[in-house]
Order: C-alpha cells, then structure tokens, then sequence
C-alpha cells in the first residue's frame, strides 16, 4: 500500500488582480476544496485588531465601551500577523497579552480647544509599531498641502467621534491577533464568494425551427444577459456563459413554448470561479495564500498522535492472534 | 453574564485530546475519529478525500450539535486497508494538494505580473 496516493493537482488561472481584490479559476479539484478554502479565508486567516481599551478619560457624547467597539472596527495592517502569537499561547507574557510578540500598543490623545467641531479619526491613533497602523494612515500624506478646497485636505481616516470645545479623548489600546471565528473585526475578508462554471449547449438544430420573433423572446427570458442574437447569421450565441445564475428560467421558456431540450446547461462539477475582496489588511492574493497555509496547518493538528496508532497496532495483533474471534 | 468565552469555539481544552479514535465495536475495519474543535472546514475536506479512496467503503463526518465544538469522522474501509490507514492517507494527501496549490497560485502570480509589465 505504500506509495499509493490519490492526490489531485489542481491549477488555478487568475483573471484580475488587484491589491484589494482578486478574480481566479480553480479547476481540477472538488467542491469540499472550493468551500474549505471560502471559509477558512473568511473566518480563519489572523489579522489584528484592537481588542482592550484603557480610557483614561473620555468627555465626548459618545460612552466608552461605544468608543472602544468602533476602535476595535477598526482595519489595521496586518502583514505582520501570520508570524505573530496569539495571547492566549503567548509565553513571554503568561497570557496576560501585553508584550511585544503578541500585541501593539496605540495611543489616541486628542482635545478640542476651536469652536469648529473637531473629528477624532484613526488617523489620530499614534501606533508604537510602525508596521501596524490603521490602513488608510497614508492617505492623508497623498494629498496636496496647496490644494484649493480645503475640504479635501482635511485629513482622512475613519471617523470615530466628533469633539465640541472643551471636550477629549485620551485613551490607550492593546491591538491583538485573532481570527474571524473569534470575532467579525479580525476577518480580513469583505467577500469570498465561487460559483461552478456553467456549460451550456444550444442545440442549433431545434433552436433553428424557431422564428427570429420566438429567439429574440427565448433570449429575453433570461434574466441574465447569457445569450444574444447574431445580427447578421440570426442565431443564439451565448455572450456570457458567466452571468448565468442557475435560474432554469431559459429552460422553463424552452419547455412553455414546446421546445423542451433547447438549451443544456450544466454545472462543470471540478471547475470554480471565485471573488476575492479583503477589507485592505493584507492584500487579496496574500489572503489566499494564507488560508492554503491555515489550511495545511488545520490538517497537520488532526493527525493522529503516535501512541494512539500503536494502540492500535497493538490491537490488530491481538485481533490475528484471536484468528476472527474478534 | 454566563455565556461561555468565545475561544471556546476553537481552543482545545486542556487535557483534552485533538483527536480521538474509536474502533467499532462489532465491525471489522470501522471506527469513528473524534476531532475537537473542528467543523465543515476539516470534515468535508476530509470526507471527500476519503471517498476518492478504493478502499474506503464508507466515510461520512457529522457535527453532533452547533454547541458542542467538535466534529465525528466515521470510515469503514475494506480488509486490504484500515481506518486509520486510510485517515492518515487522506490527510496526506490533502496535505500534498494544497502544497500544489500554493505552488501553482505563487507561480501564477508571477506570470501575471510579468504580462502586465
Ligand atoms: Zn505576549
């Protein structure tokens, strides 16, 4: 039995990709491989997030545990986070999740002293890890210092609070990895989604009984645009096999006009068309390679452990000694 | 007030086995791996391979209950094989995929850059 495997290779084709988002095909491989890798990227690849808010004072209209879910909301790069640990096994602090291998301390000291109300954003959150900060922190520097409207230049980020004179907020916050099972703020996933490939057949033969009144209308029944009209030869093309939505609408028109058979279409059952959109905390392709990576590693922890496979082995003895007793 | 720490969903208690296997009591070549701490993820993955599998007769996961966090794998191989061969074959083999696969999507990323260069 040695040597034997039933490995598949799959290949995978991309089709865009951008630093945000990111349209692949998988093909050769099944189903349970497509989904697993879905949820794993929504639910299961670490990133870091503000997870404990010391306030150490806070005028504003807003309570601090109000002021402390929004900074948790908030998306912070997180390149850093597949090397980092987790609190909770961390051994340099005992768990108590404060030390340099496990999280990132920010700081949010602001005060309104104008009569304009003045915007707490996260660009206001100092971090003591450059490699942490909050993920649209650059945005404001690309501006032009000389632009005209001075409402663009105000500076950018993600409003947390607005202050009136006389009002502050000062706080300390602890940035920790999690994982999206754990809580919706560390999934670095905006959409993962994948659809089969669809095929679809015309038969040519029975579709060319139909008068071009009767395919303008069959076309028009799908709800999505699939098919089209050829100007010049009359005939059904299929323009977008993509945009089909599995509604059967196509065949059901087939069947209420007496063409039953018009069309064939069917899921290709090894073949995946996925959308990949992160919130920006790692980028789309790295989100897909970090989910293969969590993935194998998820695998690797459910091996059996050696002493349970020499029970066992032990057991198989004691089953051919007691020849079919057992 | 007593609702249960949300690690709970994924940390393994401590003196609690990841996986635990169980042979079948009156079927030869069947028995039933308790995985602690897994859902849909690892189950189907692992279902799926196993049915690629000859030797497996049967294989089939299920999750007792939302509230109870782990997963039951249940296989039933013929005589040349074992369940326990062919669980660790699958995971071997799942293994091997995904390796392929991060190759394949590393190498591809590469040719995609190079044409819009
Ligand atoms: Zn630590």
């Amino acid at each position: 039995m040695v040597g034997v495997s039933y490995q598949r290779f799959p290949t995978v084709k991309i089709r865009e990709m951008k630093d945000e988002y990111m349209k692949f095909e998988l093909r050769d491989t099944d189903a349970s491989i497509a989904n697993a890798l879905r949820r794993v990227m929504i639910a299961e690849v670490p990133t870091i997030a503000i997870d404990l808010v010391e306030i150490m004072s806070n005028s504003s209209v807003l309570n601090d545990e109000f002021i402390s879910h929004r900074l948790g909301l908030i998306p912070l790069v997180s390149k850093k986070a597949m090397e980092m640990r987790f609190s909770r096994d961390c051994d340099a602090c005992d768990g108590d999740g404060q030390c340099q291998y496990c999280s990132v301390e920010f700081c949010l000291n602001v005060r309104c002293e104008g009569d304009q109300t003045l915007d707490v954003t996260s660009g206001d959150l100092r971090s003591f890890d450059p490699m942490v900060m909050p993920v649209d922190a650059n945005i404001g520097k690309d501006f032009d210092e000389d632009s005209v409207d001075p409402s663009i230049q105000k500076k950018s980020g993600i409003i947390i609070v607005k202050l009136r004179r006389g009002q502050e907020l000062n706080l300390r916050a602890i940035a920790r990895k999690g994982i999206g099972k754990d809580h919706a703020k560390w999934s670095p996933a905006a959409t993962v989604t994948f659809m089969y490939q669809p095929e679809i057949h015309i038969n040519e033969q029975l579709m060319e009984t139909l008068t071009l009144d009767e395919k303008e209308d069959w076309v028009e029944s799908s709800p999505t645009k699939v098919f089209d009209i050829d100007p010049k030869t009359h005939q059904v093309v299929v323009v977008d096999p993509e945009a089909y939505t599995y509604d059967d609408e196509v065949i059901k028109k087939s069947e209420a006009i007496g063409k039953p058979g018009l069309v064939e279409i069917y899921p290709l059952e090894d073949s995946f068309i996925f959308t990949v959109e992160s919130t920006g905390v790692i980028s789309a392709y790295q989100l897909v390679i970090n989910a293969l990576e969590i993935l194998k590693q998820k695998l690797d922890a459910v091996r059996l452990s050696d002493d349970a496979q020499e029970n066992d082995e032990q057991f198989g003895e004691l089953r051919q000694h007691l020849g079919g007793v057992l | 007030m007593n609702a249960p720490d949300r690690y709970e969903r994924f940390v393994v208690p401590e003196g609690t086995k990841k996986v635990s296997y169980e042979r079948d009591t009156k079927i030869i070549n069947a028995a039933s791996f308790i995985i602690e701490r897994e859902d849909h993820t690892i189950g189907n993955i692992l279902r799926m391979q196993l049915h690629r599998d000859p030797n497996t007769l049967f294989a089939g996961y299920k999750l007792p209950h939302p509230l109870q966090y782990k997963i039951i794998v249940r296989i039933h191989t013929a005589s040349q094989s074992s369940p326990m061969q062919a669980y660790n074959q699958a995971i071997n083999d799942l293994d091997k995929e995904l390796e392929h696969l991060k190759k394949v999507f590393q190498a591809e990323k590469i040719r995609i850059e190079n044409i819009s260069l």
